[in-house]
């Protein structure tokens, strides 16, 4: 029998932190745009978010796997995917436009993008939260 | 915003509503394909029987800590008018809370747990 409840608890960690990472590395290479580092910290956030997109696929399935196909819920289950849910949609969005443009990105669309992966990082720590409320309270993941 | 951009959102959106779609369509299927699996010879009890056996279940196991009328005790909450969907409920059994309940996996396999959540259900 696979332990879903341990592989969804290592797998989520994996699309926040780098989720989290890519933003930060974003604001931080606009912020200091005129700097050598600046072109490398763009091309980390980039893999950051690609990445982060892909580790996102194993933590939703090992979590369907876990709820047994329950995709919503109440309570701090109902929260937790309340936040879940747009948290990916909009994840998943944001690796495929960031991969189509690359970094020619215009100024409106720069603003646009950071700060959607400002409300994708809310999104995701909300629902990082939720679920670690869940394993306080009986989440199941030991 | 540029043309390249557009292209970029529309296909971002795209791909994204899709993948979504994808993801509810196969936790929908995988449920129900689950549903179908536990229920014993493909002929689910009625609720009476289920709840009857689950409550048979809970004084065995729970009651001791979670009281007689599972109303809470010492060191166990109340089970009365839980807020969490079924599947949280069964979770909750069969994984245990680290330092607080034990696993309940060896004792109950899943139908038992499915009548033990069928009387929890009862209790509201």
């Amino acid at each position: 029998m696979i332990p879903w409840d341990k592989l969804h608890g290592a797998m989520t960690h994996f699309p926040i932190a780098l989720l989290m990472f890519s933003t930060a590395c974003d604001f931080v290479s606009v912020a200091f745009k005129k700097l050598s580092f600046a072109r490398g910290l763009r091309l980390v956030s980039f893999y950051g978010l690609a990445f982060a997109a892909l580790a996102s696929l194993g933590a939703v399935v090992s979590g369907i796997a876990l709820t047994k196909g329950d995709m919503w819920g109440r309570g701090d289950f109902g929260w937790h995917h309340r936040f879940v849910w747009p948290a990916f949609g909009l994840l998943v969005a944001l690796a495929v436009w960031r991969l189509v443009v690359r970094d020619a990105m215009s100024r409106t669309g720069l603003c646009l993008y950071l700060v959607l992966m400002l409300l994708a990082s809310g999104f995701v720590a909300a629902a990082g939260y939720f679920g670690g409320e869940l394993l306080l309270s009986g989440g199941g993941v030991p | 915003m540029t043309s390249l951009e557009i292209k970029g959102a529309v296909a971002a959106v795209t791909t994204s509503v899709l993948i979504l779609v994808a993801t509810f369509t196969a936790g929908g299927i995988y449920r129900n394909y689950l549903e179908r699996e536990t229920e014993p010879g493909n002929k689910p009890l009625d609720a009476a029987t289920l709840a009857a056996k689950g409550r048979t279940f809970f004084f065995q196991s729970c009651a001791h800590c979670h009281g007689q009328d599972a109303d809470g005790g010492e060191d166990a909450p109340s089970l009365l008018k839980l807020q969490i969907s079924g599947a949280h409920m069964a979770l909750v059994i069969q994984s245990g809370i680290k330092d607080e309940m034990p696993s309940f996996a060896k004792k109950y396999n899943e139908q038992d747990t499915v009548a033990i959540v069928a009387y929890l259900k009862t209790l509201h």
